[in-house]
């Protein structure tokens, strides 16, 4: 036998020499880098960015920083990683600074040089741009300074909303108008920002819908910061005139630097570059917020009276005719159906359809309408009309499809007429009583005024409660599970009542019983040896099946071999087989033979298969 | 007395039925000839006398939204659509509805398993669970009683108790996701303000807008905490400005009258 113990030093060793080659030779095998990332690419004069300078595949000698005009750097820290990927080890390090300059401008940082291993690299240049923060102080509240840090002290500094219309020369909306909106995020630049929900909006005054699944992101300049703002397009619209706070809001978790946490106040009155650095390695603070847009309001007009056309049915959006289908020939008090067809942008919800001219030589019906959005906010699009009309008055003449609307950009009404149509109308002139009420239906199915139409047939009285939410369900439900239980019920009898084993005992158990009957019987008559030849053969067929062997083949030297002299049942063969052998008459049957018989039953009594 | 009870019932009931095909006809002529706030009146009538009919609240949703009341219309319609989910003419005109009131449903996360969903109303899937539970259940009796010797009738056995199976752990499931649609409410007037605590002094906290579905929860005194999906927006509003797409007593089919701002004018 190997006795393993004697190979284990070895092992361990072989196993030390291989890891040890390994890690030294790895970095050996990976070609030394050194690379140099700045954090931002932009800061506000006075503030700093973080330079970081990682170094890996070698033993290098501490970085030197190149000098730039008017430009600080400023050492960190710095870290050492060690990972081991497929079994090769690398090993880098990184150096931070901060840098910045109180002098706006652009820089150039150039390729900083670093030894490794004895071995000159340098990196690539870098560039930084220091903004004039001088220029655009922000306001107390808005995120960025301490001042305004503290004296809000809200939730502001993790950023905020703005709501403002598309259109930039907009500063209010009208009634009945969907105006297009656009709704940003401001983040602070230099924090972490996960948006945990779209837009909300609180539902003051006016509805806010369509808004953009997929907002634009940028980075942007405010107030002499730097935001990253997250943008979605909208529309808003209102019922009622009024100006209504812009309480839209955003879920978000924010992380900003928590410049309040690790400076104390002597500190802060020191020099400019000191504060200006410390500000660079404190901590981030992490908040879940809601960024909402509470300090700013939505006009909402009402359309205006004056200038209202006669033909004005509400339509408010700019729209223009696309084409126009007018039939040339016509007969007074017979319908004919006209065709336009308008585009443009707006509520089309409220538009209808547009009005033959001159008004009063002409009767119109109404027909059905159908929009094809333009866009997936549904702004703009395409309206097509089809309504029945009938002419008033006969003659050779110019007519035209005319439609008012309100163009809230320029505040006023407009009226706008598709190119003139010469027809020819015969007949005579129609008096206001002889128009038809009914014209022809123009396509099923008839719609009135954009509605499908009524129902003729009243329907069965159904239920609005669902059978779910009504005590007769679960009733149902148990029947159905009853049923499959009451089957399952029935296959576990008919499987139990179907058993082999308990067929073979039910057959045992008859010929017990008659075994023992017959012995009765014999007892009975006085016959001795008949009692004894029966009872036994009951104790045969119980222990057969207990030793699983033919009954008849049992005898007295194999009860012996398997169970104790003194059994009853070794007994009781004994005395059977005395009998069988010297065989007494008339004796009569001897109680303690019976009730050696029972005893001997009784121990072989029977167990469920 | 029972069989007298039946037979009076059935000589009453076509009497009842041309009594509502009468008023409804009738209604319809009122709606036709522009008088949509009579319509109206007389639909909510049979509703009230007759009980839920799909057509009745079709019609009737399209008298409100002709008169410009589109919370009531958008209510009358979603009472509809309990009935007969699947109507398109029903779905273009609550979708007019919605988009005359600019209350939108929410946006739908995973549409088409809204679609599958909403293809069947609550109602129709409880009957298939229902019915593909007594289908499983009897199947497996059936089976156990009379275990089918032939290979192709068990089979096909075997197959009517799985897909009932399915039917029934399908039908559960979307009951279960579709669970908050019994607590449904559909907003009716333009002034409702959501209140901070439920008494009428407290402070507003929004106006959802006519039309706009909320989801109703416990109710103290005339104030439902109401929940309007897709906003931050929740807080205590009185009952007369919402009004449940399924009753809470099955009986009131019409929409109750306090919530029923009166209708005004014929309307469009």
């Amino acid at each position: 036998m190997v006795n393993l113990r004697c190979f284990q030093p070895p092992t361990r060793l072989l196993a030390g020499v291989i890891l040890w080659c390994l890690l030294g030779l790895a970095p050996a095998l990976s070609a030394a880098e050194v690379e140099a990332m700045l954090d931002r690419e932009s800061v506000p004069a006075g503030n700093g960015a973080m330079l970081t300078l990682r170094i890996s595949g070698g033993r290098a000698q501490p970085p030197q920083m190149p000098v730039v005009e008017n430009l600080i750097f400023q050492q960190g820290g710095q870290s050492q990683e060690m990972r081991i990927v497929n079994g090769i080890t690398s090993v880098s390090v990184a150096y931070s600074y901060v840098v910045g300059s109180h002098i706006p401008g652009d820089y150039q940082i150039p390729p900083i040089k670093v030894k490794v291993d004895g071995e000159e690299i340098q990196t690539q240049p870098l560039r930084l741009k220091v903004l004039d923060s001088a220029a655009g102080q922000p306001p107390a509240g808005m995120p960025g300074t301490d001042a305004g840090d503290e004296t809000d002290g809200g939730e502001r500094r993790f950023g905020f909303l703005t709501v403002e219309f598309a259109d930039n020369n907009r500063t209010h909306a009208y009634v009945g108008e969907i105006a297009p909106v656009r709704i940003r995020a401001w983040i602070p630049a230099d924090s972490r920002a996960n948006l945990r929900s779209g837009i909300q909006p609180e539902a003051k005054g006016f509805t806010l819908h369509n808004v953009s699944d997929r907002p634009q992101q940028t980075e942007e300049m405010r107030d002499g910061k730097r935001y990253l703002v997250v943008t979605w397009f909208g529309g808003i619209s209102a019922t009622r005139a009024g100006k209504y706070p812009a309480s839209l809001s955003v879920d978000a978790t924010v992380a900003v630097r928590d410049t309040n946490a690790l400076k104390p106040p002597a500190r802060r009155r020191g020099g400019f570059f000191d504060q200006m650095f410390e500000d660079m390695n404190v901590p981030m603070i992490q908040k879940d917020v809601t960024l909402k847009s509470e300090d700013q309001e939505i006009e909402v007009r009402p359309l205006p009276k004056e200038g209202r056309p006669a033909g004005f049915t509400g339509a408010v959006g700019d729209f223009k005719f696309d084409g126009v289908e007018i039939p040339a020939a016509w007969t007074t008090g017979e319908p004919q159906q006209v065709r336009a067809r308008l585009s443009g942008s707006g509520n089309f919800a409220l538009m209808k359809a547009p009005e033959l001219t001159p008004p009063d030589a002409w009767k119109s019906y109404p027909g059905i309408d159908e929009f094809t959005a333009g866009d997936n906010a549904s702004f703009s699009g395409a309206k097509v009309f089809q309504f029945s009309a009938v002419p008033r008055k006969s003659g050779s003449r110019e007519t035209s499809l005319q439609f008012s609307y309100f163009d809230p950009a320029a505040g006023e009404y407009r009226t706008i007429v598709s190119p003139a149509h010469g027809i020819t109308v015969t007949g005579d002139d129609l008096a206001e009583d002889q128009i038809p009420e009914e014209p022809a239906p123009v396509t099923p199915p008839k719609k009135e005024g954009g509605l499908v139409a009524q129902r003729q047939e009243i329907s069965d009285r159904a239920s609005l409660v669902p059978l779910v939410s009504r005590p007769a369900f679960i009733p149902l439900l148990g029947a159905g599970g009853s049923l499959a239980l009451l089957g399952l019920m029935i296959a576990g009898v008919r499987h139990r009542l179907a058993d082999p084993q308990r067929l073979a005992l039910a057959a045992v158990e008859k010929a017990v019983e008659e075994s023992l009957a017959n012995a009765g019987q014999c007892a009975a008559a006085g016959n001795v040896a008949g009692f004894f030849a029966a009872a036994r053969l009951a104790i045969q067929h119980r222990l057969g099946r207990m030793w699983n062997q033919p009954a008849l083949a049992i005898t007295l030297a194999e009860v012996q071999g398997r169970m104790p002299h003194e059994s009853p049942v070794a007994r009781f063969f004994i005395e059977a087989d005395r009998h069988a052998y010297s065989p007494t008459s008339g004796a009569g049957i001897a109680p303690e033979w019976k009730s050696l018989l029972n005893e001997a039953m009784t121990s072989l009594k029977p167990s469920d298969p | 007395m029972i069989r007298l009870a039946a037979i009076l019932i059935c000589l009453a009931a076509p009497g009842v039925f041309a009594g509502s095909a009468e008023s409804f006809a009738a209604a319809n002529r009122d709606f036709e000839s522009g008088d949509h706030a009579k319509a109206a009146a007389a639909y909510e009538k049979i509703l009230a006398t007759e009980g839920p009919r799909a057509s009745v609240y079709y019609n009737l949703g399209n008298s409100y939204q002709k008169l410009g009341q589109y919370g009531p219309a958008i209510l009358a319609y979603e009472r509809a659509r309990l009935i007969t989910p699947r109507d398109p003419d029903l779905k273009a005109n609550l979708a007019l509805a919605r988009k005359a009131a600019a209350a939108f449903e929410e946006p739908r996360i995973h549409p088409r398993l809204d679609a599958a969903l909403l293809f069947l109303s609550r109602n129709e899937w409880s009957w298939l669970v229902a019915g593909a539970s007594l289908v499983f259940g009897g199947s497996i009796l059936a089976g156990c009683v009379f275990r089918p010797s032939s290979r192709n009738v068990r089979r096909a056995w075997i197959a009517a108790a799985a897909v009932a199976l399915f039917a029934v752990i399908t039908g559960s499931t979307a009951l279960h996701l579709r669970r908050d649609e019994a607590r449904r409410g559909v907003i009716l007037t333009d002034s409702a303000d959501v209140r901070l605590s439920p008494f009428a002094s407290a402070e507003s906290l929004g106006t959802p807008g006519p039309g706009r579905t909320v989801y109703l929860r416990e109710r103290q005194g005339d104030f439902h905490y109401i929940e309007v999906p897709s906003s931050n927006l929740k807080g205590w509003l009185s009952s007369r400005d919402v009004a449940p797409v399924m009753p809470d007593d099955p009986a009131s089919a019409g929409i109750p009258a306090a919530n029923n701002p009166s209708p005004s004018g014929t309307g469009g």
